[in-house]
């Protein structure tokens, strides 16, 4: 067990949780918030590969810095996108927002 | 000390794996609330646990760049989206970020269980079988060389993800827009 199997283990048991969670979940919220433990488990894996294999170091913490970003842009959009389906169904459960029209 | 990457390669080694269980112990209790609790805001707590530990574990990595955009960037500014859309979505009956009890099919929590497991076990079993070696942690990288590269071989990537941004917050509040004269 060197620090580098531990470390993808780590990430490995944060995409498990997001994964459990985001099939588990029955609100909006509370699959974004899956969401985001599973992207933190990429930028952890990114990380520590490149600290920790002969890769390019700067490479991977660039990496991590571009999921953060598109993690805060996917929070900002899925804030948006859970107020109108909130403001139009009145609720954010996913079992009253998943019929078609008809 | 002045760098951490020499200070973890050196005397206080030992020191290396009680701080990690630390952290992977705030990873899993945070992850599980995150994902177990019917309390919405519980959840959230939960995550925030879960990323000051991802945060450590990049300080642990000798990364502290990352490690402080971590707090920065998800515990400042994606928690607080979270909390917003929490207190905005207000059920008609009153609690706002409750999951409601409702019939918790034991059939869906083990479909939700398989569907977790499955992936992290095959991944697992690939991780045990590479089993790659690890370096010693390498010198930590200066913020100069990173902004340099995000600014030279990498500023496409970082323009794109401007755009992206940019387009999130423009699309959030297209969406957010009210129209009066529909009632």
């Amino acid at each position: 067990m060197n620090p580098l199997v531990l470390y993808h283990l780590t990430a490995l048991l944060l995409l498990g949780f997001g994964l459990f969670g985001l099939t588990s979940r029955k609100t909006l919220v509370g699959m974004l918030i899956s969401v985001e433990l599973m992207l933190n488990g990429a930028g952890l894996a990114l990380v520590a590969s490149a600290r920790l294999t002969p890769a390019v170091d700067a490479v991977g913490q660039i990496g991590t810095l571009l999921v953060m970003g598109l993690a805060a842009a996917e929070a900002t959009l899925v804030l948006a996108i859970i107020l109108v389906v909130s403001k139009r169904y009145g609720s954010v459960e996913t079992i009253d927002i998943s019929k078609l029209k008809g | 000390m002045e760098n951490i990457t020499e200070y973890l390669n050196s005397g206080v080694e030992y020191l290396k794996y009680p701080v990690f269980g630390i952290y992977l112990m705030l990873i899993i209790v945070g992850g599980l609330t995150a994902v177990l609790s019917k309390n919405l805001i519980r959840a959230l707590i939960g995550l925030i646990l879960t990323l000051f530990g991802v945060a450590g574990m990049y300080f642990l990595m000798s990364a502290p760049f990352i490690a402080l955009m971590q707090i920065l960037i998800y515990v400042g500014a994606v928690t607080v989206l979270i909390f917003f859309s929490i207190m905005l979505t207000r059920a008609p009956d009153g609690d706002a970020g409750m999951e409601t009890d409702g019939k918790k099919l034991n059939k869906q929590i083990i479909l939700a269980l398989i569907s977790g497991l499955a992936p992290a076990f095959i991944l697992g079993i690939i991780i045990f079988q590479k089993m790659p070696d690890a370096l010693p942690l390498k010198p930590e990288t200066s913020i100069t060389i990173l902004g340099g590269l995000l600014v030279g071989p990498y500023s496409l990537a970082f323009e794109l993800i401007s755009v992206v941004l940019f387009t999130a917050m423009a699309g959030a509040v297209l969406l957010g827009f009210e129209r009066r004269d529909k009632k």
